[in-house]
């Protein structure tokens, strides 16, 4: 009770100090007053009876002292007091405060940017509780990769397993979407779930509801939820949109709902629908079709539901050996599902590179501190002579790196607020589909104590060293007049050299990272050159079931868009095919051989992609044995196959493949017809992020029409000019197809590096900038250097040294500060280039030109920023030197 | 920090000081410096400047309260008194020194 009494006066008194002190000394006086009368009472004069009363009194100096610091509280007044010292020192030299804010806000605020983006992409992509207990389940056939699920095996899952609070399923499907009254078809993204997705993922909707199990049979299921994205480019957030019917595939959905904007997952969905699957689907084991999420009972592990779930798997395997056996299962957090295997990486990359500038920021910094800090020298000589003590001057010092931080923090929100802005908005719209949480990104309030984090770390680490180095003054040295050895003790310049030093090392290898990853992703993008991208347009097809159910349908349709587009003026070739070489889109498929039954446990597979007859010359595809499609191969006949060189070694190895039959996809789908072996090509790759070469099979459109396709249309024009006529073409012979992703194959390519794209461009800036800062160090250290030396200079001049001497001079400690500098520099980017070429595709570890142009470039610029004080150290006119002081 | 001549317990100031104000009512900070050296006879010498934060302290507490007023001698000075609490808590203090004292007195007295 008394303590509180006490802090709530103490915290009163802070605002009446003035009158308080008034007050004090009023009370004082009048002791001393009255001790004096009743002396001079008793006797004394008056002179000495004042006298005796000041000797009875004690100190009243240090009495009114200690009093103070009892009054008030002392801690929060010294920091105020602290504070505005601070303030009017920095405000006294608007030139160091000035560069040293902006070069904390470049710092703090690029920092900040990033972390944001991290923390909505990567961190948080789906704000939805819980969301480290949400996983996904999948299929193992232990081969490395894992499977998507069988819907009948997901049943006994949900029915044996305890570890689950929920447990969904799903399914995609693209789906063509068209107006009640009719119209063009679009293309959908629709996601097929059971009715308890929706609790795995703990959202409520926006609006309306969501669709209830009893909706998720054949028959009631006609109704969906959309998403928001697709709600608002669509619909134009129009919230009159419940009960609105639209045709999907010709079938009529009644919108029911609209899920919140934090609901991304699945990122690509545009929609959903209930999953209704068929008694039969339902007891399907071999489909493997479906995607599994659930989420945990809270306390569950990953790895005990894991376990759980094998020991669960290897029952089923005994039950059904035919279909199970060999399968087990995989758990995993869907966060890291969602991020995939180079999103994290990427932001390791631009996070370290950021931090990289943070410490070229604080070692610039701190080379400004230092200089301050032998120019403030006879001031804290001052000081320490009056009595301050060595702590309460550095907590002086600290305050206003503190400060010095802070108001770098401030300006670097703001410069974090523009990158923040300039990455949402140069996102492609097709990328942004597929990135999870880009639109969440927002400077929010973990970003804002990030970046007061940084503050205050960059304020300290850069101001602890000069402010000790500060504090090491010769009093005596300092204050006899006109000593003005003021270049700093030896230790001094050393730990300056040094800062010097890691700034140009660290620019060095922050230069040729960007360096060699700019020429890796240019290599990249240039991979698929032979193909002509540039020259070609693409788009896809998907054939609406209802319309097209038999082979013959399709097959007679492909042939007539084929001939269509062929017409076309300007059109050279035109072809169909399943995958994009250099695609960001393959899947592998089982397969079997003829006569070669398969051990029990054992897989091999392919990768099937569906072509025309004229793919392989329009894409300049070698042909190394056999023929390719041809009129042969009409739609009656033996379907043939056209398999690549890998498939041919790895399969047959030592004998001809030309003749044998497999047949594609998984034992007991017996769909698929066997197929002979009729031409062996050259090996493609169809993933431009994974180059191991795995084995193709082409197999014939015509024969075999795919469901959808993509069209490849070359021409020696402008691709994108045939669009318009393209889509007159295809309306023209059916209009309910609908088309999608019309651009160049160039653009495609484009599309799936931009992420690498986004990481080297970022490296680039950050480079730059790190480039940037060095030069400014360099400057300022080799400006001191020489302002400090002025009178050494001006005595060597006037003892008969050249002005070119002097300026040799200046230059080779340049020189000498450079050269180690780059060397460090190098080495440690020759490191790193070895540790990354093996995570990032396209990085050549030790490429010449770029380490050789590179150091080139930072040598002429450290030089060059040395001139113009080398001259300045030229020109010094020795009387001026000597007579200043 | 002011320290006073001889080591004297801000505890012992405090009673002493409450002490004073009971039984010779409200005081100004001279009076009660000056009765309180009278009262401990030589035995205490303290600079008198010590009472003041002594007095700040048992303010802050609540145990007493000041005012400005008018000396016999027709001075301006400020008064303190003691305020309830205040009262009360003589009475605690003073039950623990005489516990302390006693206990004391049984230690340093001749083993019987």
């Amino acid at each position: 009770m008394d303590k509180i009494r006490t802090l709530l006066v103490r915290i009163a008194s802070l605002f009446r100090r003035g009158k308080l002190d008034a007050e004090l000394d009023e009370e004082v006086g009048a002791h001393i007053d009255l001790a004096v009368e009743a002396k001079v009472r008793g006797g004394m004069s008056a002179q000495q009876a004042r006298r005796e009363a000041l000797r009875e009194f004690g100190g009243v100096t240090q009495m009114k002292e200690s009093y103070r610091m009892r009054r008030g509280l002392p801690f929060f007044e010294i920091a105020a007091r602290d504070l505005h010292y601070a303030f009017r020192q920095l405000w006294k030299s608007p030139g160091f405060t000035l560069t040293t804010v902006l070069t904390l806000a470049i710092g703090i605020g690029v920092n900040t940017a990033i972390f944001s983006m991290m923390d909505a992409v990567v961190l948080r992509p789906l704000a939805i509780p819980d969301l480290n207990r949400v996983v996904t389940v999948a299929e193992d056939q232990g081969q490395g990769d894992y499977k998507q699920v069988a819907l009948a095996n997901y049943e006994s899952w949900k029915q044996q397993s305890r570890s689950f609070e929920s447990l969904a399923v799903r399914s995609e499907a693209v789906l063509g979407m068209t107006a009640a009254s009719g119209g063009e078809a679009t293309h959908v993204d629709a996601a097929l779930t059971s009715a308890n997705f929706f609790d795995v993922m703990q959202t409520q909707p926006l609006l309306g509801r969501v669709y209830a199990e009893s909706e998720c049979q054949s028959g009631k299921d006609g109704v969906l939820v959309l998403s928001y994205s697709f709600w608002q480019k669509h619909f134009g957030a129009d919230p009159a949109v419940l009960g609105r019917t639209i045709n999907l595939d010709q079938r009529a959905y009644t919108i029911v709902g609209v899920m919140p904007k934090v609901m991304q997952y699945p990122s690509a969905a545009d929609m959903f629908l209930p999953l209704a699957p068929t008694a039969q689907q339902q007891a399907n084991r071999v489909a493997h079709d479906y995607l599994v999420v659930g989420r945990l009972h809270p306390g569950v592990a990953i790895n005990q539901a894991q376990e759980e779930l094998r020991v669960i798997a290897s029952r089923l395997a005994k039950a059904y050996p035919a279909s199970n056996l060999g399968w087990s299962v995989r758990v995993e957090p869907l966060l890291d599902v969602i991020n995939g295997d180079m999103t994290p990486m990427y932001y390791r990359l631009i996070l370290s590179a950021t931090g990289f500038v943070l410490l070229v920021v604080c070692a610039n910094v701190a080379n400004l501190q230092f200089v301050r800090g032998i120019r403030r020298r006879p001031e804290i000589a001052i000081r320490v002579a009056l009595g301050a003590g060595r702590r309460r001057l550095l907590r002086h010092l600290l305050t206003e790196n503190m400060v010095l931080g802070l108001l770098g923090a401030v300006a670097g929100i703001g410069v974090a607020a523009v990158c923040t802005h300039l990455c949402k908005i140069a996102m492609p719209e097709s990328v942004l589909k597929y990135l999870a949480g880009w639109s969440n990104i927002s400077l929010n309030g973990r970003a804002l104590a990030f970046s007061l984090l940084l503050a205050i770390l960059a304020g300290l680490a850069s101001g602890v060293l000069p402010a000790l180095r500060a504090l090491r003054v010769d009093i005596v040295e300092q204050l006899k007049a006109g000593s003005r050895s003021a270049s700093g003790s030896r230790p001094t310049q050393r730990l300056r050299d040094a800062f010097a030093v890691a700034q140009i090392a660290m620019s060095v290898l922050l230069v040729i990272g960007a360096a060699l990853m700019s020429k890796g992703m240019w290599s990249l993008l240039h991979v698929a050159d032979r193909y002509q991208p540039k020259q070609m347009l693409t788009f896809l097809a998907d054939l609406p079931a209802a319309r097209y159910d038999t082979d013959v349908k399709m097959t007679a349709w492909y042939s007539a868009s084929l001939a269509k587009l062929r017409a076309l003026p300007g059109v050279t070739h035109v072809e169909i095919t399943t995958m994009l070489p250099d695609g960001n889109d393959q899947w592998l498929e089982d397969f079997r051989i003829e006569n070669r039954p398969l051990m029990p446990g054992k897989f091999q597979s392919a990768v099937p992609i569906s072509v025309s007859a004229g793919y392989f010359d329009t894409l300049h595809i070698a042909q190394y044995a056999g023929r390719m499609f041809n009129s042969e191969d009409a739609p009656g006949a033996q379907p043939a196959a056209v398999v690549s060189r890998t498939f041919a070694e790895r399969y047959f190895p030592g004998q001809s493949a030309l003749g044998h039959r497999i047949q594609m996809g998984t034992a007991g789908k017996n769909d698929t017809p066997w197929v002979r072996i009729v031409g062996i090509v050259e090996d493609v790759n169809y993933l431009w992020i994974d180059r191991t070469v795995e084995p193709d099979v082409y197999l014939n459109a015509a024969q075999m029409p795919p469901r959808s396709a993509t069209f490849m249309v070359a021409t020696a024009g402008d691709p994108l000019a045939l669009g318009p006529a393209v889509r007159r073409e295809m309306a023209a012979l059916d209009p309910s197809v609908p088309l999608d992703e019309m651009q160049t194959y160039q653009q495609y390519l484009t599309v799936a590096l931009t992420g690498l794209i986004y990481v080297a461009s970022t490296l680039s800036v950050n480079a730059f900038i790190g480039l940037l800062l060095a030069a400014m160090g360099i400057f300022g250290v080799m400006g001191n250097l020489v302002a400090e030396r002025t009178r050494e200079i001006g005595v060597r001049i006037a003892l008969g040294a050249r002005p070119q001497d002097m300026l040799a001079m200046i230059l080779r400690r340049a020189a000498l500060l450079t050269g180690i500098g780059v060397t460090l520099g190098i080495a440690l980017a020759a490191g790193m280039a070895r540790l990354s070429a093996d995570l990032i595709f396209g990085v050549q570890p030790y490429d010449p030109v770029v380490f050789i142009s590179i150091t080139v470039a930072i040598v002429a610029i450290t030089l060059l920023v040395s001139w113009g004080p080398a001259r300045r150290a030229a020109t010094v006119d020795p009387m001026r030197a000597l007579r200043a002081e | 920090m002011g320290e006073s001549k001889s080591d004297v317990l801000q505890g012992t100031l405090d009673l002493m000081v409450l002490k004073t104000l009971e039984s010779m009512g409200p005081l100004h900070g001279y009076g009660i410096a000056r009765r309180i050296e009278q009262v401990s006879g030589d035995a205490l010498t303290l600079n008198q400047g010590t009472i003041y934060p002594a007095l700040l302290r048992l303010e802050q507490r609540g145990w007493i309260k000041s005012e400005w007023g008018v000396s016999e001698t027709n001075r301006r000075a400020k008064f303190y008194s003691l305020s309830r609490i205040g009262k009360k808590q003589i009475e605690m203090e003073t039950e623990n020194w005489e516990r302390v004292a006693a206990t004391m007195a049984r230690f340093l007295a001749p083993s019987n």
